[in-house]
């Protein structure tokens, strides 16, 4: 059974549909990337999932079961404006939506230390939000999502504004989450994370799911157009291989752009003949590239 | 309700703590208190210096009018005054002002005999420019006596008949109650007592109620609206149901209210219970027992739920606002209708039985404080109580009700402040 399920989720606002038959399934133990652009319904399909905003089509289901007030105690979330009371302490506020939660003070008061420690900012126990930087604001809101120890945590766009540091570190935590067995929601819009933390995705845009399904595979489904070429010296007559679109040359070599996979072989070829080859790579499209080849295609 | 508790207690402890919400607490209390000492205050700096129980001296030159000195001298004698009168035989100007340097006297009275029978013109002499009140009152009240005597003398009246032209007129109000003709008794004196009490018992609930509504109210709204500008709100409402989350805020900031009229009666009790302030309660002629039961206990349920009433439109308020700048304009329509109920309460207070009352005590928001008027001041049956109650208790609901949609709906929408028709659209989509 799913921990999560979305079937053909609509939301329609007004006179926009915000969210056009969305589906999607989050097993426990994994992380599932949200992406698209801003305003392609990534916060909209959250909230829905979160009970903020009821679907008007379509369903959600939890272990099984429709959303029930129960679930608040079992759900986290990070949004993506961490809110956070500016002007109260940080051991207050958060034992006190731990509380809400469905946790004990004294519970939750032991989780935000564990937390703080695993953070290793103790000192901030007693500070203001408004005191910390935006980046430890942030890492205090991912403590309020998570000091109850949920079962579906949602983040929203969790590591925009941080240091490459906090990113690693916040990365880090989500994946020994994951490996405890919290199914993770994840959004974004930087491609790099998904790739490292999400094993299925989906893409939306404009409202429409675009792209859907496990990484390994769209990625074999998008084929490799790029081979990058390192020489020690001048090869020529690489435009003429066919199958090959555009040449670039790069600090130590070339970027060829082909439109067919058996080109490369035959680039090869030509560069052992003339130089000296100590970089050769038929490279897989990245996520960046398919996200926006989807978006474009989308488009037309 | 477990959740409702927490919000309940987050809110209270939240605010108590701040600093602006104990100073300002600490201020009023101040203020009360100075205010409750101000007469004692007042008398103790315009420097009667011995106030240590000794009588103050005056001295009376006898002069030229021994009988009305004389005169004067007895009256004295049965009034409730802290003076002393002195004799001295002759006008000796300069043995009174050495008494007065030396601090035997604090001044000196002379009579200065008119032209024909005319009644003496009397001079207070003394170091200071003026007279004291008390002072000033006794020797009117006593030469007023001695003057009566004086012009009567030679009506060959007796002492009674004298004395009995000294009373004062009396004159004592009774409130008849038209309900119950002949209740009205011989209980004058209680009935002004009570009434003057409830005067002050109602005068106090329309200005609590106005002061703690204006105060606790404005905090309510400012604070769902910063929970709803800092976004802490999506966490909020992933957490705790909309309605525990709007009403734990009402009861916690009403809780929080009712604490600081807690320190404010505490402080003004024991000001009241200071040794040099007991007396003036009992020269007001003020007994806390006279005050009409009824009035208590419906002002208390009428407090209450007049400001749940209010709270939750403050809450609802603050729930459309996303931004605390724009808060100010957007509470103006509660604030002018709690204005109303303010001052049709004060205006009223004299005409408790009009029709402007009448009709004003069956509006709910305005009904909380103009029923006090007609249950303490007027008379109103029972059932109009009752009825008043209850149109309040449904309005209480369908307020709680609506004010609860807007809250669910208004604290996820940002951006500019939704129309009318905008949030009756959005309202539809929320199943509470």
């Amino acid at each position: 059974m799913q921990r999560l399920l979305l079937d053909n989720v609509v939301k329609i606002y007004a006179d926009k549909t915000a969210v056009n038959r969305i589906s999607l399934q989050v097993e426990e133990g994994e992380i599932y990337g949200l992406l698209g652009a801003n305003g392609a319904g990534k916060t909209t399909t959250m909230r829905m999932v979160l009970g903020l905003i009821y679907p008007d089509d379509g369903t959600i289901l939890y272990n099984g079961k429709p959303y029930s007030k129960e679930l608040r105690h079992i759900m986290g979330y990070l949004p993506e404006e961490r809110g956070l009371y500016p002007k109260v302490k940080v051991s207050e506020q958060i034992t006190y939506l731990g509380q809400l939660r469905g946790m004990s003070a004294k519970d939750a008061d032991k989780s935000l230390k564990y937390w703080l420690e695993r953070f290793e900012v103790p000192e901030y126990y007693d500070k203001k939000i408004e005191e910390l930087s935006k980046g430890n604001q942030q890492k205090m809101g991912f403590i309020a999502a998570v000091i109850h120890n949920p079962q579906i945590l949602i983040l929203d766009e969790a590591f925009s504004g941080l240091d490459p540091v906090n990113v690693e570190l916040l990365k880090s935590t989500v994946k020994e989450l994951r490996d405890q067995g919290t199914s993770i929601l994840f959004s974004t819009h930087r491609m790099e994370h998904v790739e490292e933390l999400c094993k299925n995705i989906t893409i939306l845009h404009r409202s429409n799911t675009v792209v859907k399904g496990n990484l390994k595979e769209i990625k074999a489904k998008y084929p490799r157009e790029e081979v990058i070429l390192g020489t020690s010296g001048e090869v020529q007559g690489l435009e003429s291989v066919p199958g090959v679109t555009a040449v670039n040359r790069t600090e130590d070599g070339y970027s060829i752009r082909i439109s067919d996979v058996s080109a490369g072989q035959q680039i090869l070829n030509k560069a052992i003949s003339q130089s000296v080859v100590h970089r050769f790579e038929v490279k897989e499209p990245t996520l960046n590239q398919i996200f926006i080849k989807a978006v474009g295609e989308s488009n037309e | 309700m477990n959740n409702m508790w927490t919000v309940i207690r987050f809110t209270f402890m939240n605010k108590a703590r701040t600093k602006s919400f104990l100073v300002s607490t600490l201020i009023f209390a101040l203020i009360i208190t100075i205010g409750i000492n101000l007469p004692f205050l007042i008398q103790w700096f315009t420097g009667d210096k011995d106030d240590s129980g000794e009588a103050v001296r005056i001295g009376l030159v006898y002069g030229q009018e021994q009988t009305l000195a004389e005169q004067l001298q007895t009256t004295w004698g049965n009034l409730p005054t802290t003076y002393e009168l002195v004799k001295y035989e002759a006008n000796d100007e300069a043995a009174l002002k050495q008494d007065i340097k030396d601090g035997v006297i604090e001044g000196y009275l002379t009579f200065e005999t008119q032209e024909g029978n005319a009644f003496p013109t009397v001079v207070y002499s003394s170091e200071d420019e003026g007279i004291n009140m008390e002072l000033q009152s006794n020797l009117q009240a006593a030469l007023q006596v001695a003057k009566t005597r004086t012009i009567v003398a030679g009506l060959n009246l007796t002492d009674d008949q004298i004395n009995a032209l000294n009373t004062p007129v009396q004159i004592d109000t009774r409130s008849i109650d038209a309900n119950e003709a002949g209740k009205a008794g011989g209980a004058a004196a209680e009935d002004e007592a009570s009434e003057v009490m409830n005067y002050i018992v109602v005068y106090a609930l329309v200005i609590l109620f106005f002061f703690t509504l204006m105060g606790t109210g404005n905090m309510i709204a400012s604070e769902v609206t910063t929970e709803k500008s800092s976004r802490i709100m999506e966490i909020l409402i992933t957490s705790v149901s909309p309605l525990s989350q709007m009403f734990g805020k009402v009861i916690g900031m009403f809780l929080l209210g009712l604490s600081q009229i807690a320190v404010f009666a505490v402080v003004i009790a024991v000001n009241v219970m200071l040794p040099h302030n007991i007396g003036a309660l009992q020269d007001m002629n003020l007994d806390v027992s006279a005050i009409d039961p009824m009035l208590i206990v419906f002002g208390l349920i009428f407090y209450i739920f007049g400001y749940f009433l209010y709270a939750v439109l403050y809450a609802a308020i603050g729930s459309i606002v996303s931004r605390t700048e724009d808060l100010g304009q957007a509470v103006m329509p509660i604030t002018m209708l709690s204005l109303v109920a303010f001052y049709i309460a004060i205006f009223s207070l004299s005409t408790p039985n009009s029709m402007l009352l009448k009709v004003s005590s069956y509006i709910p928001f305005i009904s909380p404080t103009t029923i006090l008027i007609r249950i303490g001041l007027g008379d109103i049956p029972l059932w109009e109580i009752l009825l008043s109650l209850a149109i309040l208790f449904v309005a209480i609901l369908i307020f709680g009700w609506l004010a609860a949609k807007i809250y669910r709906t208004g604290v996820l929408m940002y951006g500019k402040r939704p129309t009318f028709k905008e949030l009756r659209k959005a309202m539809k989509a929320y199943k509470m």
